[in-house]
């Protein structure tokens, strides 16, 4: 069991760390965290936890629908309805005022709780928590390639329902069927359908496919609380030349960036083995946020985990880490491309977990 | 996130509604000396400022800043390669892409004296912190009744985005089939039609066993139905949230039961009022309305906006209140068993005026 072997994990660091308790926050934005420390993943209202070094878990919710979800899907925690979550988890934290607190992730911490800092003696636990969710254990690397299993099978199907006269929200309608049949509970996806004009990819806001549009997307299906993504760009209909050698510069620039990756590398490393290809092509610009936000990520129980993969980003690249390689950005003649595979890091370089091949794909019209 | 189809359509939240609230808002804030006020969004509580500007963060999170006169201040981390498409959803004038939304803030309102905060105690830390460092004078505070005074009743066109709403979840909700064997292939089929239907959210929930087990779980994959189930969609329609559920059966007893706790539900949403006690209407009119033999209810609860979730519970069999329904606009949820048969319901109630 994947949350039993996290566990473990968790209780022996904060036993190393010199944690009595930790104070977790989550929501259904950004529930790594807690996720990590209750297996829980929140959907709707807010969520803290006290996790204790002897492994008893409380879990707050402000949603009675929640408690409801909470209490068959984590049997083994103590759940706490709490209307009034922040008072609620005030007047638990003054029973345990002689303790070592440690709290994650701490810019989300509510600033009633984060204001008491000194009083209850906690302190901000969010690199701490960084370590465990950036290092996967074997079993959290088997839920991540069940994950790029569906996204594989998820890109499939956005393939097929991609077809002129159709619209964008259809297209994601479509997927998140096929992911609630076979196992997803959750998706994060955005995408973008046009050409020059477009600059980035969003949630979709009705457009319709026509002739001779790039459409692209970043699909990232859960999995057991993991995260696994893959971006493709097709065209409805036949591609131009154009934008099959704008592809032919993202292929490279991403095989370019996975081929650097291996234990020991830096983010950084990554990234600028991905820009430089850009640069080399004269479109350098083209890699600065100007234009893009990441050349890459780290996945897990987060779709955008640490560590970011930027040039200027140097944390260092372990093996047992699980990132997506996306030399994701504009170009200036045919508009916004993506590309991107997920894979483990491993001792020597890396595993690719996305099968799909990487084609600039083409749709019947 | 939000992957449904987001979008400001000005015919359906004209600005001249958008005006008219903010004036509201903006009168409340000069009855309480406030110079300004801030709204915190993000996906999970993007109520207000979406009823201020139409604007729910896909991603995120964001802050709004209303000033004591003029149009608000979005603060956002989202990039700005997306301000473009912040506009196509809201009425913003102002964008300011930052990865410090607190900073920005606080920058802005450094010279005021009194700010005041909706829901302060839940500021996430790190904005917090950034709007007291950028702005050390300043006073801020919260007055959780200003902000539902204000809010409390619909307007007409967030009663029409509200109706717009319900119309998708009742429709993908008869799409369900009591034969059906599967409850997530089941949840894929309803939030599918939802999101075809133009949803910018579709939460479904079932309980696949309603005899065994009346709690409603988030389902995926292969999970069995058993004879009698219950489904739930929670829908979202540019900002507007409703929340339908249904039972289900497949034997004519279990049919024959859920058909008039329909019934009556249907009846009971269009005639609450806002005079009477919430509790004393929904059990009144139970006995009267469900002609079933036998009839127990398991419970009920309320949900209304009160502030940044779109939904949260304002009232239940729990905690019932002695006077009217809050605000005018409810989800009402209901655990009944009738003729020895469980059954769930939840349906949207624009509360009647007590003339």
């Amino acid at each position: 069991m994947i949350d039993d072997d996290r566990k473990q994990r968790l209780l022996a660091a904060m036993a190393e760390a010199g944690i009595d308790m930790l104070l977790v926050y989550g929501n259904a934005w950004q529930g790594d965290y807690l996720r990590y420390a209750t297996d829980f993943s929140a959907l709707e209202g807010q969520a803290l936890a006290l996790v204790r070094s002897d492994g008893h878990v409380t879990l707050y919710l402000d949603s009675p629908l929640e408690v409801d979800r909470a209490e068959i899907d984590c049997p083994d925690l103590e759940i706490v309805y709490a209307q009034n979550l922040i008072a609620e988890v005030d007047g638990a934290l003054d029973r345990f005022r002689n303790q070592r607190i440690g709290s994650a992730p701490g810019r989300l911490i509510p600033r009633r709780l984060a204001a008491r800092a000194k009083d209850l003696n906690l302190s901000d636990h969010t690199a701490f928590l960084d370590r465990l969710l950036m290092h996967k254990l074997d079993s959290e690397i088997a839920a991540m390639r069940r994950a790029a299993k569906l996204a594989d099978d998820g890109y499939a199907v956005f393939r097929e329902a991609a077809r002129v006269g159709r619209a964008d929200y259809e297209l994601i309608a479509e997927i998140e069927a096929f992911f609630r049949a076979n196992g997803v509970d959750h998706n994060f996806q955005i995408i973008g359908v046009g050409g020059p004009e477009v600059r980035g990819m969003a949630p979709p806001s009705g457009k319709k496919l026509k002739r001779g549009d790039m459409v692209t997307t970043e699909l990232t299906p859960r999995v057991d609380g993991y995260y696994a993504q893959i971006c493709r760009t097709l065209v409805v209909g036949e591609s131009n030349a154009e934008q099959r050698k704008a592809h032919a510069l993202w292929l490279e620039s991403m095989e370019a960036g996975i081929a650097v990756v291996r234990d020991g590398v830096t983010a950084a490393d990554i990234a600028r083995a991905e820009n430089d290809v850009f640069r080399a092509h004269g479109l350098g610009e083209y890699t600065t946020s100007e234009y893009t936000r990441v050349r890459g990520h780290g996945l897990g129980l987060f779709v955008d985990t640490k560590p970011h993969i930027l040039e200027d980003v140097t944390t260092r690249i372990d093996a047992g880490m699980t990132l997506i390689v996306h030399p994701n950005t504009y170009h200036p003649v045919v508009g916004y491309m993506v590309l991107g595979d997920s894979l483990v890091v491993t001792k020597d370089g890396c595993e690719v977990v996305t099968a799909t091949p990487r084609e600039l794909f083409s749709v019947p019209v | 996130m939000r992957r449904g189809l987001m979008g400001w359509d000005e015919a359906e939240l004209p600005k001249s509604v958008l005006e008219a609230r903010l004036k509201l808002l903006q009168d409340a804030m000069a009855h309480l000396g406030l110079e300004a006020l801030i709204l915190y969004t993000n996906l999970v509580r993007p109520a207000a400022v979406c009823w201020l500007t139409g604007f729910t963060p896909y991603w995120i999170e964001s802050l709004l800043l209303v000033p004591a006169r003029g149009r608000p201040m979005l603060a956002t981390a989202l990039s700005k390669r997306v301000a473009d498409w912040i506009k196509t959803t809201a009425w913003l004038d102002e964008i300011v892409n930052t990865p410090r939304p607190g900073t920005a803030i606080g920058e802005r309102i450094a010279r005021l004296w009194r700010v005041g905060v909706l829901e302060l105690d839940a500021m996430p830390a790190g904005l917090y912190d950034d709007i007291v460092a950028a702005a050390p004078k300043v006073q801020l505070l919260d007055d959780p009744g200003m902000f539902w005074l204000v809010r409390g009743s619909v307007d007409d066109a967030e009663r029409r985005l509200i109706e717009k709403a319900d119309a998708l979840a009742a429709a993908a909700l008869a799409q369900v089939d009591a034969s059906a064997t599967d409850a997530g292939t089941l949840a894929g089929l309803v939030e599918k039609h939802a999101r075809l239907a133009g949803a910018e959210e579709a939460y479904i929930a079932t309980a696949p066993d309603l005899d065994l087990d009346r709690r409603l779980i988030q389902v995926s994959g292969l999970v069995p139905l058993a004879r009698r189930f219950a489904v739930r969609a929670s829908i979202a329609y540019k900002g507007a949230w409703v929340r339908r559920t249904r039972s289900f059966a497949r034997d004519p007893q279990g049919a024959r039961a859920i058909a008039s706790a329909d019934a009556w539900l249907t009846e009971l949403a269009s005639s609450i009022n806002a005079r009477d006690p919430l509790a004393g209407q929904i059990g009144w009119k139970g006995p009267v309305l469900l002609r079933a033999a036998e009839v127990h209810s398991r419970g009920w609860m309320a949900e209304s906006c009160k502030g940044s979730y779109p939904l949260e519970v304002v009232e239940s069999s729990r905690s019932p209140s002695r006077e009217g329904p809050p605000g005018t606009y409810l989800v009402l949820s209901v655990d009944l068993t009738v003729d020895d048969v469980p059954w769930l319901g939840a349906a949207p109630v624009f509360v009647r005026a007590s003339t």
